[in-house]
C-alpha cells in the first residue's frame, strides 16, 4: 500500500513536469524540446528542495532501467530512411565509426589535461 | 495558442495513444515487443554485458524481423505500439533523478569538470559533422549527426528541433555508444589516457549511456565520472544546440 502511494505520487510528479514542459513549449514557443523542459523543471525543483526525491525515484527507476525498450518504435523508423543510409554509407561510416574513435581519444586527452591540475591541487 | 487549446492537444495525443493500445493489434505488438526485450536482456546477460549485443540492438532486430514476417508495415507498428514511444516523454523527464544525484559532484569538481565535459562535448559533434559535411550529405543528416554523442531521448528531441531526423538520431546515437564502448581500451592505450577520471569523462561525454555502462565495468570511479559526463553533456548539448541552430 505504501509503495502504491509512493509510485502514484512519483508518477504524478513526472507527468506533471512532462505536461508543464509541453505547455511551456506550446504556449510560449519555448526554444527547448518539451521533455527536456520537463526534465529541467523537475531538476530545478529537486535542487531547490534539496532533499532526496524518494517517491519520484521510486516511479522513475523502472522507466530509467528499461528505457532501452522505449526506443524500439523510434529506431525501427530507420527502415523508412534505408535508401538514404545506403546512398551515404561511406560518410555515415566515417562519422559514426571513425570519428567516434578519434573523438574518444581527443576527449580523453583533453579531460586528462584539464583535470590533472585539480588532482595536483587536491593533494 | 491558448491554454485550453494546449491542454486539449496534450489530452488528445494521450487519448489517441490509449485508444491504439486498447486494440487487439496494439496489445499484440506491445506484448511482442516486451517479449523480445525480455529475451534481449537474457542474451545480454549471457554475453556478459557485451556492448555488441546491447538489448536495444537485439530487441529492435527481433521486432523488425517479426514485423517483416507479419505485415511489413513499420508505420502501422509505430501506431500500434504508440504507448511505448509515448512513455519516452516521462522517461526523459525521469533523467532528472540521476542528474540530481550527481549534482553535488558537479559543485565539488567545479569548472574543471564542466570544461572537461565541454571539450568532449564540442570535439565529438564537430568531428562527426565535419565528416558528413565533407561528403556533402543532405542537411537533415548533417543536423542529426550533431546530436549523436548525447543520450538517445535528448538526441531525438534536440535533433528534431534543428531539422534532424529522430529515427536516424536514435540509430546514430546507439551505434556511436557501441563503437565507443568497443574501441575504448585500445584508444585510451594509444592516446596514453591513463587517469580513470579522464577515461570516465570521455566515455560518458562521447559514448553516452552505452559508454557509461562499459565505464562502470572498468572501475567505480570511471563509472561515476562517465555518469557525470553523460548527464552534463546531455543537458548542455540539448540546450545549446537548439538555441544555435533552430
Amino acid at each position: 500500500m505504501e509503495s502504491l502511494k509512493k509510485s502514484l505520487i512519483g508518477w504524478a510528479a513526472l507527468l506533471g513536469c512532462f505536461v508543464a514542459g509541453k505547455l511551456l513549449v506550446l504556449l510560449f514557443d519555448f526554444p527547448l524540446p518539451a521533455a527536456l523542459t520537463g526534465l529541467l523543471i523537475l531538476l530545478s525543483f529537486l535542487i531547490v528542495r534539496g532533499k532526496p526525491a524518494m517517491s519520484v525515484s521510486f516511479a522513475a527507476s523502472p522507466l530509467l532501467k528499461h528505457m532501452s525498450v522505449l526506443f524500439v518504435p523510434a529506431v525501427l523508423g530507420v527502415g523508412l530512411y534505408w535508401d538514404d543510409i545506403v546512398q551515404h554509407s561511406a560518410a555515415l561510416f566515417g562519422a559514426v565509426f571513425v570519428s567516434t574513435a578519434v573523438a574518444l581519444g581527443l576527449a580523453g586527452i583533453a579531460a586528462q589535461k584539464i583535470l590533472k591540475k585539480r588532482m595536483v591541487v587536491s593533494k | 495558442m491558448t491554454l485550453i487549446d494546449a491542454l486539449k492537444s496534450i489530452y488528445l495525443d494521450f487519448i489517441a495513444v490509449i485508444q491504439a493500445t486498447l486494440t487487439i493489434d496494439g496489445m499484440v505488438w506491445i506484448t511482442a515487443t516486451l517479449i523480445w526485450y525480455w529475451l534481449a536482456l537474457r542474451i545480454h546477460r549471457m554475453a556478459k554485458g557485451s556492448p555488441l549485443l546491447h538489448p536495444l540492438v537485439v530487441t529492435a532486430s527481433g521486432v523488425g524481423a517479426s514485423i517483416a514476417l507479419v505485415h511489413g508495415d513499420i508505420s502501422q507498428y509505430q501506431l500500434d505500439a504508440g504507448l511505448i514511444h509515448w512513455l519516452l516523454g516521462p522517461a526523459t523527464v525521469a533523467l532528472a533523478i540521476p542528474m540530481y544525484n550527481q549534482w553535488h559532484q558537479v559543485r565539488e569538481f567545479g569548472w574543471r569538470l564542466i570544461a572537461a565535459v565541454g571539450a568532449g562535448g564540442i570535439i565529438a559533434p564537430l568531428l562527426a559533422w565535419s565528416v558528413v559535411f565533407a561528403f556533402d550529405t543532405p542537411l537533415a543528416i548533417q543536423m542529426t549527426m550533431i546530436v549523436k554523442s548525447i543520450t538517445t531521448p535528448l538526441a531525438m528531441e534536440a535533433g528534431a528541433k534543428i531539422g534532424g531526423i529522430p529515427a536516424l538520431a536514435a540509430v546514430f546515437v546507439i551505434v556511436t555508444g557501441i563503437v565507443g564502448a568497443v574501441v575504448s581500451d585500445l584508444v585510451f592505450r594509444l592516446c596514453r589516457v591513463e587517469s580513470a577520471q579522464a577515461q570516465g569523462v570521455a566515455m560518458g561525454t562521447v559514448a553516452h549511456a552505452v559508454g557509461t555502462a562499459k565505464a562502470l565495468q572498468m572501475s567505480e570511479q570511471t563509472g561515476a565520472m562517465a555518469t557525470l559526463g553523460l548527464c552534463l553533456n546531455g543537458i548542455m548539448t540539448a540546450i545549446i544546440v537548439p538555441l544555435l541552430f533552430a
